[in-house]
């Protein structure tokens, strides 16, 4: 059987773990609080009021002005992330990462029927509760799909185990987003199909389904029938990433081409470091560019070649931003790289590319860094309008954006 | 409230079991027992590493402390104070 664990308003109660004063009290993790910005994360006690991820600082400060709001720190939630895989360790050797905040595991033996399994998950709840003062939601089904599916049906700290006819059951009545991988545009599509239902979707006809969306149809079909045989990937064999990527939101919306340029060159800056020192090299420059509108605007080119340059990234990333940018004022501007490959697989298709010279003042310039911290030394261009510029987040973008297909 | 203040300060430690842990640390003056380390984590600074702590004073005000082993010195980043 596979659980998924999903810590509860995970952020959010980690920072009431560390202020306990803050327990039972509506709490939003941000950016700077004093800059602009976009929630992060929202305690549930700051949900009623209507305030979640995503929505702009203001909008939250104006639905819930008692929450506190508080700075989001990675290293706090990875450290504690880091510390959960731990202890999920001592219940299977199987377990799968899925982002900071949830994992997949695989339990055999007496984890091998529903009813093994839910008591396995009762255990894994109650060792996360006793040792680290944190709640979880955890779904139990045959796969991946069920499992992460029912982690929806009752939070917090719920607990909900799924075999294939009790997630037709529950899910085919309902609207056809709910299925993970459903997102919003791709609902639209389905319904003008007259696909409303999870259940619709199972039944309808697969050449249609082919017709429609390609080879993607069948297999939402399979989906929505509860079928999935995506494999768990225990961690310690490591998964090479997709993607790496950084974002920010600008702290205040800008026209200035020096400014929104300087952006993107200490976005790309930070993804070129990132591809080095995790030993990554990408074919795909993609930048995300919001508006002041919140409009969304994506565009990628593939290179010609493998990549971990920053001056490269930049320039990409510059000439996509050209054809994006109409002169409006900014919100959001975004850096990915993706088609990774291994730097050592990637450089020996690059052996007559390989630009030596600037390999070194690389090597150079990572070595300082390595030692001195990041900051020490920073692409001159990128420090235009400095004084303005919020701070970049780290990690990758969130899983739900990815460069749309060329 | 949370009030940034990234001040130096000294720290009375121990080591217990291995690892670093504060116990009182002075500040404006006066000394902050420390009642519970209420969670730790680390940051990596070139090719140091930073421990940060967030601790629990008597009065269930919390604090946030870092300990550079540059120095090696003490830093209390934040404050907080219901």
């Amino acid at each position: 059987m596979i659980l998924l664990v999903d810590m509860d308003a995970f952020f959010a109660s980690v920072e009431q773990l560390h202020h306990p004063g803050l327990r039972g009290k509506p709490l939003i993790v941000c950016g700077d609080p004093q800059r602009r910005g976009v929630v992060t994360a929202a305690s549930y006690e700051a949900r009623p009021f209507g305030v979640h991820a995503g929505m702009p600082l203001q909008e939250a400060r104006r639905l819930c002005p008692q929450a506190s709001f508080v700075e989001g720190n990675p290293e706090k939630y990875v450290a504690l992330s880091l510390r959960l895989l731990d202890l999920y360790l001592e219940f299977t050797p199987d377990v799968e990462p899925f982002s900071v905040d949830e994992a997949f595991l695989a339990v055999s033996g007496r984890g091998a029927t529903l009813e093994g399994a839910v008591e396995i998950a009762r255990s894994i709840q109650r060792a996360v509760d006793e040792r680290l003062g944190l709640g979880a939601t955890i779904g139990v089904g045959p796969n991946k799909l069920i499992a992460k599916m029912a982690t929806g049906v009752h939070k917090p700290r719920g607990l909900t185990a799924m075999s294939p006819e009790d997630f037709r059951r529950w899910f085919w009545p309902r609207e056809v987003r709910e299925l993970w991988g459903v997102g919003p545009k791709l609902a639209e599509r389905l319904n003008a199909l007259g696909i409303v239902t999870v259940g619709d979707l199972a039944r309808a006809a697969p050449a249609s389904l082919e017709g429609a969306f390609g080879v993607i149809g069948p297999q939402l079909r399979e989906a929505a029938s509860g079928h999935d045989e995506t494999p768990l990937v225990p961690y310690h064999r490591g998964v090479d990433p997709k993607s790496m990527g950084h974002e920010v939101t600008l702290p205040e919306d800008s026209d200035e081409a020096d400014y929104l340029q300087g952006t993107l060159l200490r976005l790309s800056d930070q993804v070129g470091r990132r591809l080095r020192s995790e030993g990554f090299r990408g074919r795909v420059v993609a930048l995300k560019l919001r508006d002041r509108d919140f409009v969304t605007h994506l565009r990628q080119t593939t290179l010609p070649h493998f990549t971990d340059d920053h001056r490269e990234i930049f320039q990409n990333a510059c000439r996509l931003w050209r054809t994006l940018w109409k002169g409006g004022e900014v919100r959001l501007l975004g850096v990915t790289v993706a088609g990774l490959e291994p730097a050592e697989k990637a450089s020996q298709a690059e052996l007559f590319t390989t630009h030596t010279r600037d390999g070194l003042l690389r090597d150079a310039t990572d070595r300082v860094r390595d030692r001195l911290g990041e900051s020490s030394l920073v692409p001159a261009g990128a420090l235009t309008g400095r004084s303005r510029m919020s701070h970049v987040p780290f990690g990758p973008l969130t899983k739900s954006w990815k460069p749309p297909a060329s | 409230m949370f009030e940034t203040l990234n001040q130096p300060v000294d720290v009375l430690t121990v080591y217990l079991e291995g690892r670093l842990r504060p116990l009182r640390f002075r500040w404006k003056g006066r000394v902050v027992r420390v009642k519970r380390v209420t969670g730790e984590w680390s940051r990596r600074e070139g090719s140091h590493r930073l421990a940060y702590f967030s601790v629990e004073g008597p009065g269930a005000e919390t604090y946030e402390l870092c300990y550079d082993p540059r120095g090696p010195s003490w830093t209390l980043c934040k404050a907080w104070s219901g």
